[in-house]
């Protein structure tokens, strides 16, 4: 956790600015991440990481500064200096046509929901013995490549507009295996999620990759030719796919600003299946907890998606201000993003049992939004795709490419999962900032436009 | 500078501790200043206005085959931070089928400047926020539903050492800067238009970037104009048709369809896990039709004002001016030097002769990896923009990305674009709205059919290139002409 010395640090500068009249929000993100990295069935890079940022926003009127200083906090004057230079920014920045809002911590929050010793300081060597057995099991013949990230993340939000902190402390993990032939390209991933040391094993990814083994090495690959297809979508599939349907349609931004799908309509309006209902849960432990949002805001259960109609619109603090809503809790990276489970039947082979042929597409790669106005996304099949005849896989199949709209996929629901898996969606392009949606295990999705195949996996 | 000295004598005492301890090979990375400013207008509104300043070490060290890395913000923790990355690096080794090998390469000592006139960082704020709401005061209209102004500085002081000797010292600076207008078309749906900074390939990466009108802020009343005439356009129909990709887009195609194709780790499949392979194998170089005898790429390219322009990898590597494809023909990759040493081991002869210089770290707490410099089409013999689409029957001129989709092997891609103009028997005849096309990589690239001349290449730059876990962002530039493509599957099937 934060350490008593930096809060009280950071309390004392919010308190100086408060009585020298600067609004002004501080907030510490501290992150303590090891990454092992695995290519050709050897640990190619093994890191450890420990940053602490401090992000200082400031307000003078309707002008806005923001600083951000990576760096060892050795004392008072490197967050005096900080402050000053947001302070500085704000002062000469061009006024905004519109009331900013400062964060507001509304309600003091100490809270580990998630948070495991064991995990933030896991051995190494634990994880390169997970790789080792699954190497060793499934067979040196093949090539093993993927990535295993954890860590801790600390997050300390103070603001001049109130006495209240907020603080979290919460670890993660994402792990991911991938084999492949050495010849014939193709490539079967196990990706594994959780907050607690012990929760990947060796023993789910080889089950999970032994499993589909025997068919990637009998069958060759099958074609698609440019058609409609039922499809059955695995987990990391369904979850990607939700996520941009929500970053698109459900977002306050996009929707004030009449840029996504859901532009010309309604609270109420029927979006998707009434199959469908989706709930940002910061409950749900299948998500990364997150108890306040990084304006201060207490997150609780929030509909987005209820029976197939819109409930909810997401809102951030900017776009609350600007546009004049009220702020849902969303000034946040980690959503809780929790998909309604179904009543399909819990083996999703006997989904599909009557359907006739079914492409069954575990993950899909690099999604894009071709027309974003009319919710239209494109993506590629990856890892483990294959076909399935009468609730029978037959073949796997080559990367084959689907375009068609959100409310297409989602609209044409014939089946869901009675189970949720957590997908993890972490990206670390920046700090630390773990994310994971809960998800059916699977869903059965009807008359959905596939566009193009390759010739290879 | 004092800290300066202290580090360069810390991290040489830690080179040697380390080479003591039975390391292969190590090396630091010193971030004296790290910086970086941006600046955002939205509808008028400084939505942006943020600065970032980082410092820190970060470690390499490479024992058993394997590599451990360490980073620290802290110059007291230097010696822990060496400690953890040997710690890591030895726990690595557990498991290693193929050892990793830096070889052996005589010691660098040098330093690079990028060239510069202005410095951002020394320009009053409110000086640069007046020119930015200059632009976006003339991008203003009724009409126009949405507009941004963004603009981007970078500065970074780097001071390098390894175990060959080598002792590097760095200055970076880059400006980045886009406009971009959205408005409603006939159908209520959001269109828009943007202009990207690009440089000339020389020249310098400051402050002046942005106050020449021909390299960005001259462009606003162009792109108004074309988001006026397509908003009430026809939408572009499904077939087969000739693409002309104007450097816009054409940058992102060279982009994901050669570039990524071609980072020798991908190639090895260090990135199957996240980022994907590539259909290029090793037996490929030498061998590889990857286009026609029009297509000639190169990596570096010798220019001096881009942001894939360094003087140095992180490797130590000087950077390197060689040719990627050869009139059609695959004879090159982008590497770093474990990876071209793995890569000659594993095919059993010298496949490649040498490091190209393509190890970059996007931080001090990120480890390098294989990433793309410049990757540049060379200019070809067909003449301008205009000489091209008057040798073509069919076909539409396409600008600028919107969307843009690949293969986890980059064999196949879908792209979405800003505008096209149709072009009938030679001549543009109309503005179409919603352009896409798709298609194989190979087969595309063996379709070029035209190559722009000198006036019509354009160096592109990118500030935002993503890979690897943890992931990183990377800048870079991409020296393209005007291309033609032929038979390209163009739209979407209704």
């Amino acid at each position: 956790m934060i350490s008593q010395n930096t809060r009280e640090l950071l309390l004392e500068v919010r308190d100086r600015a408060a009585a020298a009249g600067i609004r002004a929000s501080l907030v510490l993100h501290r992150e303590k991440s090891h990454l092992m990295r695995i290519g050709n069935n050897s640990v190619s890079l093994n890191t450890s990481e420990t940053l602490t940022r401090l992000d200082v926003r400031v307000l003078d009127g309707r002008r806005e500064g923001t600083h951000t200083s990576l760096g060892h906090i050795a004392g008072r004057a490197f967050v005096d200096e900080a402050l000053s230079i947001a302070v500085e920014k704000a002062r000469v920045a061009v006024p905004k046509d519109y009331e900013p809002i400062l964060e507001c911590v509304e309600e003091s929050v100490d809270e580990a929901p998630q948070d495991d010793a064991g995990l933030a300081d896991i051995d190494p060597a634990v994880k390169a013995g997970v790789y080792a057995e699954i190497i060793e099991t499934l067979g040196k013949g093949y090539n093993f490549s993927g990535s295993w990230s954890s860590g801790r993340t600390e997050i300390y939000l103070v603001s001049t507009a109130g006495p209240n902190e907020a603080c979290h402390s919460g670890t993660d993990q994402a792990f991911t295996v991938v084999l492949k032939h050495p010849g014939a390209k193709w490539e079967l991933q196990n990706e594994q999620s959780g907050w607690m040391a012990g929760s990947v094993t060796a023993a789910t990814a080889t089950a999970a990759l032994g499993s589909l083994l025997p068919l990637y090495e009998r069958q060759p690959g099958a074609r698609n030719e440019p058609g409609d297809y039922t499809l059955l979508l695995g987990p990391a599939a369904i979850a990607e796919l939700m996520l941009y349907a929500l970053y698109t349609g459900a977002q306050g931004r996009m929707y004030e600003e009449e840029m996504g799908w859901t532009t010309g309509m309604k609270i109420g309006d029927q979006v998707f299946s009434e199959r469908i209902s989706v709930v940002d849960d910061p409950g749900s432990d299948l998500t990364f907890r997150f108890g306040f949002d990084m304006s201060g805001m207490r997150r609780r259960p929030f509909p987005v998606i209820d029976r197939g109609r819109l409930a909810g619109l997401m809102y951030d603090l900017g776009t609350a201000a600007k546009y004049g809503r009220a702020q849902t809790g969303h000034s946040l990276e980690s959503t809780s993003i929790s998909i309604a489970t179904g009543d399909g039947p819990a083996d999703p082979m006997r989904a599909v049992a009557g359907m006739g042929r079914v492409l069954v597409i575990p993950a899909l790669h690099y999604m894009n939004l071709p027309n974003m106005s009319k919710g239209i996304v494109t993506g590629s099949s990856r890892f483990c795709a294959t076909t399935a005849v009468d609730g029978v896989v037959t073949a796997p199949i080559f990367s084959t490419r689907l375009t068609d709209s959100f409310r297409n996929i989602f609209g044409n629901v014939a089946a869901i999962s009675p189970y949720a898996v957590s997908v993890n969606l972490s990206s670390t392009y920046g700090r630390r900032a773990p994310v994971a949606m809960s998800v059916p295990s699977y869903m059965v999705v009807e008359k959905v436009r596939m566009t193009d195949c390759a010739d290879s996996f | 500078m004092e800290l300066l000295e202290r580090m360069k004598a810390g991290i040489s005492g830690n080179i040697a501790r380390m080479a003591a301890a039975g390391a292969e090979y190590s090396d630091a990375r010193f971030f004296a200043d790290d910086r970086s400013e941006t600046l955002v207008l939205y509808d008028g509104n400084l939505e942006g206005n943020d600065t970032t300043f980082q410092t820190g070490t970060g470690v390499r060290v490479l024992w058993g085959g394997a590599w451990g890395f360490s980073a620290s913000s802290d110059p007291e923790m230097l010696d822990a931070c060496f400690d953890q990355a040997l710690a890591n690096a030895r726990t690595a080794a557990r498991l290693v089928s193929v050892p990793l090998r830096m070889g052996r390469v005589s010691a660098v000592r040098g330093s690079y400047r990028s060239p510069v006139a202005t410095d951002p960082f020394g320009v009053p704020l409110d000086e640069k926020l007046a020119f930015l709401v200059d632009i976006d005061a003339r991008l203003g209209e009724d009409w126009i539903a949405r507009r941004m102004v963004s603009a981007g500085f970078t500065k970074r002081h780097v001071l390098f050492l390894n175990s060959d000797g080598s002792e590097i010292t760095k200055h970076t600076a880059n400006v980045f800067a886009n406009m971009v207008i959205m408005a409603l078309d006939v159908e209520g749906r959001m269109q828009r238009r943007s202009m990207t900074l690009f440089t000339t390939g020389r020249g310098t990466r400051g402050w002046e970037m942005l106050r020449d009108p021909g390299l960005f802020g001259g462009h606003a009343d162009r792109i108004k104009s074309e988001l006026s005439a397509l908003l009430g356009a026809d939408s572009l129909e499904f077939g087969k048709r000739s693409v002309i990709l104007l450097p816009g887009q054409g940058h992102l195609q060279v982009h994901e369809t050669i570039g990524h194709p071609l980072e020798l780790d991908r190639i090895l499949g260090y990135e199957l896990s996240f980022a994907g392979g590539s259909f290029v194998t090793l037996d490929s170089i030498g061998t590889l039709r990857y286009g026609s005898e029009k297509l000639s790429v190169s990596s570096f390219g010798g220019i001096e004002n881009s942001p894939g322009t360094f003087g140095y990898d992180d490797d130590g590597t000087p950077e390197k001016d060689y040719l990627l494809i050869d009139r059609g023909l695959l004879v090159n990759v982008l590497s770093s030097r474990a990876m071209v040493n793995e890569a000659n081991d594993r095919a059993g002869r010298r496949i490649l002769d040498g490091s190209g210089g393509a190890a970059r770290a996007t931080a001090f707490y990120r480890a390098p990896i294989d990433r793309m410099t410049n990757v540049n089409i060379l200019p070809g013999t067909d003449g301008t923009l205009e000489d091209i689409i008057a040798s073509t029957r069919d076909g539409i001129v396409l600008d600028n990305p919107t969307s843009w989709s690949i293969g986890s092997n980059r064999e196949h891609f879908h792209f979405g674009c800003e505008i096209a103009w149709e072009v009938k028997d030679g001549r543009r005849t109309r503005i179409l709205r919603n352009p896409t096309y798709q298609g194989h990589t190979l087969e595309f690239y063996n379709s070029l059919s035209a190559v722009g001349d000198e006036s019509t290449w354009v160096v592109c730059q990118v500030d935002n290139c993503g890979k690897g876990e943890p992931n990183q962002v990377m800048q870079l530039g991409h020296g393209v002409p005007v291309v033609r493509f032929d038979g390209v599957v163009t739209g979407e099937r209704s």
